[in-house]
């Protein structure tokens, strides 16, 4: 199997994933294309750095909450899309109430701060403290202590509410 | 929403997503070709073209510095042509950092980071960049009338000074507060992101 092939096939196997990471930093379905395009894009330019010897999920929940980071912060500037629309995930599949529900839940992931945002999701993918650990850079404990804090907030977001 | 509840709704809406797939092979390759503009890649026209127009009227003043033909139009020619050279040269490098990030090796802790650091540089050359503008203001007008009309400002049109310093003076004070309480919201929050990056207290 050549390297786009191989490439290709992690993709698709993955594609939840990075539509998840772009709907959780953008604001709008038209950044949410963009992201996932430049998430993609940076995959295949670090795809030659991967070795096998790490978790595919670890390599790539990394690059993708890196751009995804990054991309947040940047200013607005349009180039070229391709189009996604036909193609795109789409939400208007779930059930409405699963649809109202998710809108609590990436409010309150919308609410978090940067380093909180990128724990919560890798938490809620089902990750393990360790894991997000080696994909985050903090330390195990850290993460610990920084989930502690993230179920507060949670709770105290929801009583403001 | 309590944690739980959140775990169980994510991992509904993951089996759906799971049960969407929509990816082609082409579509997927035609997102890995660089075709549209990469956005993290891209350096901003703006300062771009910024620094271009900074060079070339630095040329302009430097082939025609025989002209400033006193002492005083001399230094002020040498400190336009110095400031619209490195200014804009700092200003790039610093955009260039910010744009170095490497997405592919860091950590996301270490993304922050440097994400956070560069953006304090940036702004600190934003703003050493918004006094200087002015200073440059009032030392390259004597060095432009000298270049377009032949006259030593200080000898000529000496009274142009008195209005013209006093207007730059105030538009100096009312754009360096408004610049410092910019730069000081947008520097507060990069610093915060530092800041939360240290190990957190546990929690008592």
């Amino acid at each position: 199997m050549n390297k786009e092939e191989t490439f290709i096939r992690l993709i698709k196997k993955n594609e939840g994933i990075i539509y998840k990471i772009t709907k959780v930093y953008t604001h709008t379905s038209n950044d949410q294309k963009d992201l996932y395009q430049e998430i993609v894009y940076q995959l295949w330019k670090g795809f030659d750095s991967f070795r096998g010897d790490a978790k595919v999920s670890t390599w790539m929940y990394s690059i993708a909450l890196n751009t995804a980071l990054l991309y947040s912060k940047k200013e607005k500037r349009r180039g070229y899309n391709i189009s996604l629309d036909n193609v795109f995930l789409k939400e208007e599949n779930y059930d409405p109430v699963l649809e109202e529900r998710l809108k609590i839940v990436y409010s309150q992931i919308k609410n978090l701060g940067d380093i909180d945002k990128g724990i919560i999701i890798l938490f809620l993918e089902g990750k393990k403290y360790e894991e997000i650990s080696k994909i985050t850079g903090l330390t195990v404990s850290n993460v610990g202590t920084r989930m502690g804090r993230i179920k507060e907030k949670l709770k105290t977001y929801i009583i403001k509410k | 929403m309590e944690l739980e509840e959140m775990q169980a709704i994510w991992s509904q809406m993951s089996d759906q997503i799971e049960n969407q797939k929509k990816l082609t092979n082409k579509l997927i390759m035609e997102m890995t070709q660089e075709r549209f503009k990469n956005k993290i890649g891209i350096i901003s026209k703006y300062e771009g073209m910024g620094a271009l127009i900074c060079f070339a009227a630095a040329i302009l003043i430097l082939f025609q510095l025989s002209k400033l033909d006193t002492w005083y139009l001399l230094i002020s020619g040498i400190f336009t042509i110095a400031y619209l050279i490195f200014l804009p040269i700092y200003i790039l490098r610093s955009i260039n950092t910010m744009k170095r990030i490497n997405i592919i090796s860091n950590t996301y802790k270490e993304t922050l980071i440097e994400y956070a650091k560069n953006r304090k540089q940036f702004l600190f050359s934003q703003r050493l960049g918004i006094y200087l503008n002015f200073i440059l203001m009032i030392v390259s007008l004597p060095v432009i009338i000298k270049l377009f009309k032949d006259e030593d400002i200080f000898v000529t049109n000496v009274e142009v000074l008195y209005w013209y310093i006093p207007i730059m003076t105030l538009f100096l004070i009312f754009f360096s507060k408004w610049g410092y309480g910019k730069y000081k919201r947008l520097t507060a929050s990069a610093t915060k992101i530092l800041e939360e990056l240290q190990e957190p207290k546990t929690l008592s």
